[in-house]
């Protein structure tokens, strides 16, 4: 099992490896950056300046260094529209991004795990129906769509809730949803199949045999197997909630990280960008080594490795 | 006679098809006596494994149905059981081994735990007491260090190895009737050997009934006290072991012993029965067999044989088998 954690840890650390190397090329890939941060109108000489005091100026493979030793340090350089550290702005915005993002993974596992296991046990039934409606419209319908109904419905029809802003329980309430349904209907349609498939393995049969319950059945014998593969899915679904609340966010005028971006590339704030996409990126990554972890706790047949 | 642990009376298990009724299972009726081992042979598609998952109650429905018939175990029509009812037979007084052993284990449990659970379930031990009970089956099957082995999952195991836990757990709570459908096939010679060898010595030590399910007539030759042969999901002929090896009353049974690979034998080819097993769709009058019987008349192909005794102990589905009870030897009748 340690050898199998060190292994993953090893893989998870090369990849951030290689994000820092996106990130830093990012910003040079137009060419020479002092371009994006000075406005058009700059002289030749304030750009000369610029280009030295951002380093500009030196090779290439130097630069990448000098920012990968403070990027490991958390230091992305200043925001050049708010003056602070640009990894700071992003830090004060995460825990409401990671509200958001874990309000929505609760939310669809809340809703499609029962719902998975109860088509996969009644299957064809009318409860199999409304799972597979539940996930054709969570899966057709656009995040952004949804969203604009919510509002629609709850804030200006009903007046429930608050059409956006952040700050309390009742913001999160439409973003976490609008959020959560692509996730429900992918999460749902997998695990029912994944059930479906396991309780019509052998040792199923076997399981019967013996003469396990049904719920023990469902519950025990299958579930942890139809987990496996899910799980996959489960994290994959973690990030991409992450990277989802950008628009999510933006919509709801909800003060996320993902909110904070789109302002930032507005403003051509790029330490801003890059801050975030390193975050994001370190997030995901570390979100994905979690889930080889967890098979490895779910899954025997993977800890001897 | 002794009464019967199980009798299977008239059992009908049909299956819904794209097709129309497949009758899997068409009027069987058999019983098993108190520690004794009774062989179902047949080709794969005869019902041997619909009979006994029948006996189970695991056929799915649907597509599975009992259409008509009693199982009759320890006396009680189990076909006429609730769930909870039989779920407290399955495992206890009446258990199988299935014939996959390597999938036939849950991949994320450790066989100690899938063993406890049954003793869990039947006998109401706490989990401790079971899993030591489970350390004590895992002995019994002879699988070394047992201790250690109970904490490891199947995937830890061999193929042999998994089916001495499957035995283990199908044995964990003393049944009366044992199902055993084809729990050598997916093993090497070898290690099949060790497993016959295992379920002979535990039927004597636990005094089990065995129900065999094989197409291996060698098998039967080692294991069994009677036969019977099953054909197109009817029984064609019923017989004790050494009746039927000597002298097959059915054609069909008469090609299976003879389709038998012999050491003292050089042949060029080995024998085979022509033609294959009917599809269970189709049901056209007679005798089942009448296509690929080389004795086969215009009767067999017009009227549908029963199985009716012929001799003390002996049953036979075929309009020949008086005649052929009282004829020479079977070798010269084939050569």
């Amino acid at each position: 099992m340690l050898g199998y954690v060190a292994t993953r840890s090893v893989y998870a650390l090369a990849v951030v490896f290689g994000v820092s190397i996106a990130v830093f090329f990012l910003i040079r890939i137009g060419g020479d950056p002092s371009a994006l941060f000075l406005a058009p109108e700059a002289s030749l000489e304030e750009i000369v300046r610029f280009r030295h005091q951002m380093g500009f100026d030196r090779p290439i493979l130097l630069q990448y260094v000098d920012f990968l030793s403070r990027a490991v340090r958390g230091d992305f350089g200043l925001s050049l529209r708010y003056d602070q550290p640009a990894m700071q702005l992003v830090l004060e915005r995460m825990p409401a991004t990671l509200a958001l993002s874990a309000a929505a993974l609760g939310i669809s596992l809340l809703i499609s795990v029962p719902l998975a296991i109860l088509a996969a046990s009644y299957r064809g039934s009318l409860i199999d129906r409304i799972g597979l409606l539940i996930s054709l419209v969570g899966q057709s319908f656009p995040t952004f769509w949804l969203a604009i109904m919510l509002i629609l419905i709850f804030s200006e029809r009903l007046h429930w809730l608050p059409p956006s802003g952040g700050g309390s329980w009742q913001n999160l309430i439409m973003p976490a949803l609008a959020l959560a349904a692509y996730s429900t209907a992918i999460i749902t349609r997998l695990l029912r199949s994944s059930m479906i498939e396991v309780l019509q393995s052998d040792y199923i049969r076997t399981a019967r045999g013996k003469g396990v319950s049904n719920a023990g059945i469902v519950l025990k014998h299958a579930l942890r197997n139809a987990a496996i593969p899910t799980l996959t899915v489960v994290g994959l679904q973690v990030g991409a909630l992450l990277g989802g609340a950008v628009i999510t966010e933006e919509i709801f005028a909800y003060p996320g990280i993902g909110r904070l971006a789109i302002q930032a590339i507005d403003n051509r704030d790029f330490t801003v960008v890059q801050a975030f996409v390193f975050l994001t990126a370190v997030l995901i990554v570390g979100i994905n080594l979690t889930v080889d972890l967890c098979y490895g706790l779910l899954d025997p047949r993977l800890r001897k490795r | 006679m002794s009464t019967p642990v199980l009798e299977i009376r008239n059992l009908k298990t049909y299956f819904a098809s794209d097709r129309g009724e497949v009758r899997a299972v068409d009027g069987v009726s058999l019983h098993v006596d108190a520690g004794e081992t009774l062989g179902v042979v047949g080709e794969s598609g005869s019902g041997k494994s619909v009979t006994s998952l029948s006996v189970m109650r695991l056929i799915a429905s649907p597509p599975g149905r009992y259409a008509d018939g009693e199982i009759l175990f320890e006396g009680r029509d189990i076909l006429k059981l609730d769930k909870a009812a039989m779920r407290d037979l399955r495992g206890n007084r009446l258990s199988m081994i299935f014939q996959e052993p390597m999938t036939s284990l849950n991949p994320v449990f450790t066989v100690g735990a899938q063993i406890a659970e049954a003793i869990m379930l039947h006998q109401h031990l706490p989990r401790p007491a079971a899993f030591a009970r489970a350390i004590d089956m895992l002995r019994l099957v002879n699988i070394p260090a047992p201790e250690r082995r109970a904490h490891e999952f199947p995937h830890q195991l061999s193929g042999g190895m998994r089916q001495r836990v499957m035995i283990a757990m199908a044995l964990s709570c003393n049944p009366k009737l044992l199902i055993a459908d084809e729990p050598t096939t997916a093993l090497d010679v070898t290690i099949q050997a060790q497993i016959l060898d295992l379920m002979r010595r535990l039927r004597a030590e636990l005094g089990m009934a065995i129900m065999l399910i094989t197409h291996d007539l060698g098998i039967v030759a080692e294991m069994c006290d009677r036969v019977v042969v099953m054909y197109g999901g009817r029984i064609v002929e019923e017989a004790d072991v050494i009746s039927l090896f000597d002298n097959p009353l059915h054609p069909y049974s008469e090609g299976l012993l003879a389709s038998i690979p012999r050491i003292d034998e050089d042949v060029e080819q080995l024998y085979a029965i022509e033609g294959s097993v009917p599809d269970p769709a189709d049901r056209s009058e007679g005798c089942a067999f009448a296509p690929r019987c080389r004795y086969a008349f215009e009767r067999c192909r017009s009227e549908t044989p029963v199985l009716s005794p012929i001799a003390d102990g002996r049953k036979a589905a075929c309009f020949l088998a008086g005649e052929r009870l009282t004829r020479p030897a079977v070798e010269q009748v084939l050569s």
